[in-house]
């Protein structure tokens, strides 16, 4: 019972550093390619956000798999990152033949962002964090999970503000990115203050 | 060497899995093929003119509805020979691209008089700016070119002597550019196959007829609704001036005839058959 509950925590705080801590966007710096190009409008910013978070639950299970059941046998360890990038941009095209071809509403409400995110580095990020935390698989679905949320969130609130932005009277010349990446400065250092939480 | 093996065993493997879903999964999706069908023969640019999110779901919609072409039709498709026999035989319906689609259509004769010298930026959007423009009318062309500038086609041109913008019908693919280009929302897109049309914006309300800005103004007279045997033309309330309705105009030419001024022009030839009242 009490190692339960002891492992019970160590997942909630996996999932909470993932999320808001140690954030995908705003603390590591990966995955800003979607934050700055989908966050004008907060439905395909959301869209985006879910997809992510899918993909980088499939690659953790996946990246997982291979990592203990290949890599580590074979003592390849140092070829992963190869491996993983591999692995993942393969599994992307593989769900979106699959999901084309059983379930044509998902796949049109996926839309373009699925083979999008093949080459994201928030998704490879995810994947080699779990390797270097030598995570156990639930752990790794756990983080992937916090990761991908805490990435949809932070994507929700910059679109969020982008689209008040449209409608505010900024100086001409920091119209559009500019006032975008000052934005997202603010918005890192907001985020700054949840370390210390755990 | 058997990192190596390792390393194109999960190659391999990768390669394998695709292969195998894109083989052995069963299209459990039906009508697809029509709408794959279809969706290869659109440009596939995703411009969003025909009012659906992308190629992809035009496709789709046309694969449910094909009577939709002519109600939102594709206007990269309708000028391109090539793709418009495709999808005509995809559809099995017969199109006729000069009645699909929409062209545009500038209501300004440019006749109003010039009432000061503008050297400022020579773009209709500066020159729309200063107080109501260089010329007499505030909803004049001003014939800098803004519309030519944005004309993916080549169809705007400016008339060097009246100093007004004129659409060459047969280029124009109503992409709609030079309607947001326009800063006096001059030019409409009219439904191709566009009889007569209307050659003054002017919209005084309670101020002065147009007539007073420029020789060709509307001056309200109405005697174009007058001359109407069939209807076709009603007024405008809201903006004070008269309306061509497309569907009923038999192309007789009596409004042209009785419009002393001139603002009403054919935009296309008329043939016996457009003569003859239903």
């Amino acid at each position: 019972m009490d190692g339960g509950a002891q492992e019970m925590n160590e997942l909630i705080v996996i999932f909470l550093s993932m999320a808001l801590i140690n954030n995908f966007i705003l603390v590591r710096y990966l995955g800003l390619c979607p934050f700055l190009g989908v966050s004008k409008e907060l439905g395909p910013a959301v869209s985006m956000g879910i997809a992510v978070t899918f993909v980088m639950i499939i690659a953790s299970l996946a990246t997982w798999l291979i990592n203990h059941y290949i890599l580590i046998p074979f003592d390849i360890q140092y070829m992963y990152i190869i491996v993983f990038i591999l692995v993942i941009a393969s599994l992307v095209q593989v769900i979106e033949l699959f999901i084309k071809k059983t379930n044509i509403a998902l796949y049109s409400a996926f839309g373009i962002y699925l083979p999008l995110i093949t080459t994201n580095c928030a998704v490879l990020g995810v994947t080699i964090i779990n390797m270097m935390g030598s995570y156990t698989l639930l752990e790794s679905l756990v983080a992937a999970l916090g990761g991908g949320l805490g990435f949809t969130l932070v994507l929700a609130i910059m679109a969020g503000i982008r689209e008040k932005l449209e409608l505010a009277d900024t100086p001409r010349a920091m119209k559009g990115a500019p006032i975008a990446l000052i934005t997202a400065t603010l918005l890192g250092l907001a985020f700054f203050g949840f370390v210390g939480i755990v | 060497m058997t990192h190596i093996g390792a390393l194109v065993g999960i190659g391999l493997g990768c390669g394998l899995l695709i292969y195998l879903v894109f083989v052995k999964v069963p299209q459990k999706v039906k009508g697809l093929e029509k709408t794959e069908e279809l969706n290869a023969i659109l440009p596939g640019v995703n411009c969003g003119a025909c009012g659906y999110p992308g190629c992809f779901a035009y496709a789709q919609a046309l694969s449910q509805e094909p009577g939709l072409v002519t109600k939102a039709p594709c206007s990269m498709t309708l000028n391109d020979p090539e793709r418009l026999e495709q999808l005509e035989k995809a559809l099995g319906i017969t199109l006729d691209a000069s009645e699909l689609g929409k062209k545009a259509v500038i209501h300004c004769s440019g006749n109003s008089e010039i009432i000061c010298d503008y050297s400022g930026a020579m773009t209709c959007k500066g020159a729309a700016q200063l107080l109501s423009g260089y010329k007499k009318c505030p909803y004049a062309c001003l014939g800098l070119g803004d519309c030519v500038n944005v004309c993916p086609q080549g169809a705007v041109s400016i008339d060097p002597q009246k100093n007004v913008a004129i659409v060459d019908q047969e280029k124009c693919t109503g992409c709609g550019l030079c309607v947001a280009g326009c800063p006096r929302n001059l030019i409409e897109l009219a439904p191709a196959g566009t009889k007569i049309a209307r050659l003054c914006n002017y919209q005084p309300l309670r101020d002065i007829p147009g007539r007073e800005k420029c020789d060709f103004g509307c001056i309200r007279c109405r005697k174009c609704i007058k001359a109407c045997e069939y209807e076709a033309i009603v007024w405008n309330k809201e903006k004070a001036i008269p309306e061509i309705v497309q569907e009923k105009c038999r192309l007789c030419h009596k409004c042209i005839e009785a419009c002393e001024h001139g603002r009403l022009i054919a935009l296309t030839k008329s043939t016996e058959q457009d003569l003859i009242p239903a």
